[in-house]
């Protein structure tokens, strides 16, 4: 209930509004540049959050995150090219679509389904996060450092290409994590002997370095290795507008995609992309024509799409009842959160409720803002796209970057850890190493460690605690079945294309 | 042999995060020991890249990279020194000179060539940057310790 007042008080405050729809475009656009995703915008606007007050960034961010995801739909459908590596389910369907003149209609039902799966998932949210969080309050330290373990594993090991890697990169973002003083003991850890590294490393310019200056390196490589050029595919007369008739049938499978989507973003590390290719896979699955799946069915992209933006919402759970974030936007978010001085967490219900249910009525306006905006100008979003050089826009963010890391706290050392962090950034994305494994285990790895030396005190140096309080041990064994289930998939592909190969 | 060169650089890493986690002191009567976290996940870290050594072992031989890759890999690597002296020169020069100097190299680096527009990159870079992070938002620019071009435009 608290949510009707909260969304009260945003209509009623201008400025607010103003930042939301400021905050849908800019998402659409940067999630609709190929090569720009939301989390880089986000890192690269966090050190001006600094002054804004903690409502307002937290939405400005927050919605530019939700039109981002929606804003991939746009590059996928009318590019060829996924703005972001959920919308390439969308892209299965909706580029066919787009060749054959359905550009616009295409388009259409990618917003309407998109708003329909981001609405379920923040109202799911609304509903289920005082839930959780009252639940998580009742945690003692061996539960919530077994919450902490689930999730590293789940995010080591469920996203990316290869688990060793995925897993190595959750265990680098812990030790990074590591450096400076212990916050127990104060004793000093990966400092050898440098002042400025015994205050640690700090997550702004390292979330600058990851995502925005690692992407401009990457960017430069493929631009060397690109040839062509990227062109709109136009509609024809009859292939922009949407009737009802058209949209009907894509209802259940966007219903079902919201549904998917909300269930798979509570979990820690899944993230979008996983919802919206297991949406489609179901979708196809259900369908009365899955023979039109895959040559430009409209249903083809309305799942996928609701799936990918009903995550959005449910992601927020975990970061706000427990501080565990299951992206890297809201690994983002939890910084502008500390930075503001705003602790996250089940007392976070207790001591900002008024704010939480503010920021989750500033998402269900964003949704309103990029689906008006998305339903009559995807197109011309597109082709403002186009008009952007990015032989420019790189270097401005190139520069950017050293700027923004700066003003973050005024240190040039922060300058220095953003230069080496997108270096490093970069290095893990040309090796298949996992970016958001890495970035999120640095965020969780300080309150696992508070947790478990806790824990450890708790039982007097006994690690058997975690195994003899049920709750803990429940989830300890679902971060071991997480990589039991990975890898049992794996070996079913391997298996799959081996027997391929032996038809051949 | 890539595979080989991931895991012994992952390797290399954990190792010198085992040395680095043994630094630390031991804890005080009742406490825990500050280093069991660093401790536990460079070890964790040492058993993934033996794993990821024994993989490399077991995988046929990759294609050797082409001189194209070698070149852009040599590209990146020379923006990032770019990038490294770019940063340092903000101590020594403030943050007006090194960036007049660094846009129109950036922007030719991706390919702009026109000579007037990396021209106007050197004053407009700058400038607008300036006017927005250290004006606008009120934040205190580095202080060029060698030469400061904003202290010598102030007077």
């Amino acid at each position: 209930m608290e949510i009707f007042p909260a969304l009260l008080s945003v209509i009623t405050d201008p400025m607010l509004l103003f930042a939301i729809v400021l905050a849908a475009a800019v998402g659409m656009i940067v999630g609709a540049t190929p090569g720009l995703t939301a989390s880089a915008a986000i890192a690269m606007l966090l050190p001006i959050t600094f002054y804004m007050s903690p409502l307002f960034a937290l939405a400005f961010l927050y919605v530019i995150g939700k039109s981002g995801r929606y804003g991939g739909s746009i590059a996928a459908i009318l590019f060829n090219t996924p703005g972001t590596a959920a919308s390439a389910a969308t892209q299965i369907d909706g580029y066919p679509l787009a060749k054959s003149g359905k550009a616009g209609k295409a388009m259409k039902v990618a917003t309407i389904s998109s708003v329909i799966g981001d609405l379920m998932g923040d109202i799911m949210l609304v509903v289920g996060v005082g839930f959780i969080a009252a639940i998580a309050l009742k945690l003692g330290p061996p539960e919530t450092f077994a919450i902490y373990f689930a999730a590293f594993v789940v995010i080591g090991s469920v996203i990316g290409k290869s688990i060793v890697k995925g897993l190595a990169s959750a265990l680098m973002g812990i030790l990074v994590a590591m450096v400076g003083l212990d916050p127990i003991s104060s004793e000093e850890r990966y400092t050898f002997g440098s002042f400025d590294l015994s205050n640690g490393i700090g997550l702004v310019p390292l979330m600058i370095g990851v995502f925005v200056l690692g992407e401009v390196f990457a960017q430069l490589e493929e631009r060397r290795k690109a040839s062509g050029e990227t062109k709109e595919n136009e509609s024809s007369a009859d292939g922009n507008d949407l009737t009802w008739e058209e949209y009907k049938p894509c209802l259940p499978h966007a219903v079902r995609g919201g549904f998917i989507g909300a269930g798979i973003g509570v979990l820690p590390g899944l993230g979008s992309a996983i919802a919206a290719f297991i949406s489609y896979g179901e979708g196809k699955r259900r369908a009365t024509n899955p023979e039109q799946w895959g040559k430009g069915a409209l249903e083809g992209v309305a799942a996928p799409e609701a799936a990918n933006n009903a995550v959005s919402g449910p992601s927020m759970a975990p970061l706000l009842t427990l501080g565990i974030p299951g992206s890297t936007i809201g690994a983002i978010l939890l910084g502008v959160f500390l930075i503001h001085g705003i602790q996250v967490g089940p007392t976070l219900f207790l001591t900002d409720k008024e704010l939480v249910y503010k920021l989750f009525a500033c998402g269900m306006l964003g949704i309103i803002a990029y689906g008006v905006i998305g339903y009559f100008g995807a197109t011309q979003v597109a082709r403002l796209i186009l008009k952007i050089p990015t032989n420019v826009l790189y270097p401005l963010i190139f520069m950017t970057a050293f700027v923004a890391a700066y003003s973050a706290r005024g240190s040039m050392f922060d300058v220095t850890v953003m230069t080496c962090a997108g270096f490093a950034g970069w290095l893990m994305r040309k090796f298949d190493f996992n970016i958001a494994a890495f970035v999120i285990s640095f965020v969780l790895a300080k309150g696992a460690e508070e947790t478990f030396r806790q824990s450890l005190l708790m039982s007097d140096g006994g690690a058997l605690i975690f195994v003899e309080r049920p709750i803990a041990l429940g989830f300890l064994i679902l971060g071991v079945g997480a990589i039991a289930f990975r890898i049992r998939g794996i070996m079913k592909e391997r298996k799959l294309a081996q027997g391929g190969l032996g038809d051949a | 042999m890539r595979a080989y060169a991931e895991g012994l650089v992952l390797a290399a890493i954990s190792l010198v995060a085992i040395w680095g986690a043994w630094q630390v002191p031991a804890a005080s009567p009742g406490d825990t020991w500050a280093g069991i976290v660093p401790f536990a996940a460079s070890v964790a870290l040492l058993g993934l890249s033996i794993l990821l050594l024994v993989g490399a072992s077991r995988q046929p031989a990759g294609p050797a990279p082409t001189s194209s890759d070698s070149a852009v890999t040599l590209q990146i690597v020379g923006l990032f020194i770019i990038a490294l002296i770019y940063q340092q020169s903000f101590r020594w020069f403030g943050y007006l000179l090194p960036t007049a100097i660094v846009a129109p190299i950036v922007l030719y680096i991706f390919g702009v060539r026109s000579w007037i527009g990396l021209a106007v990159s050197m004053v407009i870079c700058p400038l607008v940057f300036h006017v927005i992070f250290f004006v606008l938002l009120g934040v205190f620019p580095p202080y060029g310790e060698v030469f400061d071009l904003l202290s010598w435009i102030q007077g």
